[in-house]
């Protein structure tokens, strides 16, 4: 019980690892007797549920994917229920020009799915993303400091 | 100067429990462990997960600090906490607040009910 308990706290996030984990296994010996090493080593599985979810930094880069799934999702029911002409009938000339009247700002939805087409999309999606987590990284920290000034604020 | 201390609260029960158990004395892990679960007549027992879980968030908030120097006679691998005047100050809020709802409680709770 002490190897496993041992290990799940081997997997908790660096930072959380070296400031308590030596202390965290240490309680874990004077403990065990009197709470039981099996209630102690569910808690662990939760401290490292919250610490990766909540504390890591962790959920922002999961609800930027879910945002970036959520996008893209709509974006194809949106190119089903507007477009849906336009895939069954493709442009003649695909490739190099329709790249380029793309990239020129056309309509993405008359264009036949070419190499060119997923690499902008790829890109694009990526940029999306990055610019999601950086995002939300600032609203997060000026939201905690928001919250903290607010406290010590002279009524 | 007034401090508004009402983003901190409620408290959550681990939370209330660790920042009562240091409003008396400077305490390690453990020792706030036993403390709780004597304070709570056993009722609520805090895991070490729990506990530096809770702690790490309460050090960043900045109601709990790392006390300087453990006592001598004491292991110097263990680490000792305090309570910053911050977090007495949302500590005896919280109390208020609680002891608001107390009240109120009780008042209901005595009231005849009504026939319907």
């Amino acid at each position: 019980m002490r190897t496993l308990y041992r290990c799940l706290l081997w997997l908790h996030p660096p930072v959380f690892r070296r400031e308590y984990a030596g202390e965290m296994l240490w309680i874990f010996d004077q403990a065990a007797a009197s709470q039981g090493a099996g209630a102690l080593l569910f808690d662990g599985l939760g401290s490292l549920a919250r610490q990766w979810l909540l504390r890591s930094g962790w959920w922002r880069i999961a609800l930027a994917l879910g945002l970036a799934v959520l996008q893209v999702a709509l974006g194809g029911f949106a190119t089903l229920i507007f477009g849906h002409r336009h895939i069954v009938e493709p442009a003649q000339n695909p490739s190099v020009v329709n790249i380029a009247e793309f990239a020129r700002g056309g309509s993405i939805a008359h264009q036949p799915l070419t190499i060119g087409i997923v690499m902008y999309l790829a890109v694009f999606v990526t940029g999306g993303l990055t610019i999601m987590v950086i995002g939300l990284s600032f609203w997060m920290k000026s939201f905690v400091a928001r919250r903290r000034h607010a406290a010590l604020r002279v009524r | 100067m007034i401090e508004d201390y009402t983003p901190f609260l409620p408290l959550s029960p681990a939370a209330l429990h660790i920042l009562l158990s240091l409003a008396g004395e400077d305490r390690h892990g453990y020792g706030i462990m036993q403390e709780v679960a004597r304070q709570s007549e056993g009722q609520y027992k805090l895991g070490p997960g729990t506990l530096y879980d809770n702690l790490q968030k309460l050090m960043a908030q900045g109601l709990v600090e790392a006390s300087p120097k453990p006592p001598a006679h004491d292991d110097p691998r263990r680490r000792y906490f305090r309570l910053t005047p911050f977090g007495r100050g949302v500590l005896s809020a919280e109390v208020a607040r609680l002891e608001g709802v107390v009240r109120e409680a009780k008042v209901h709770l005595r009231a005849p009910r009504r026939a319907t």
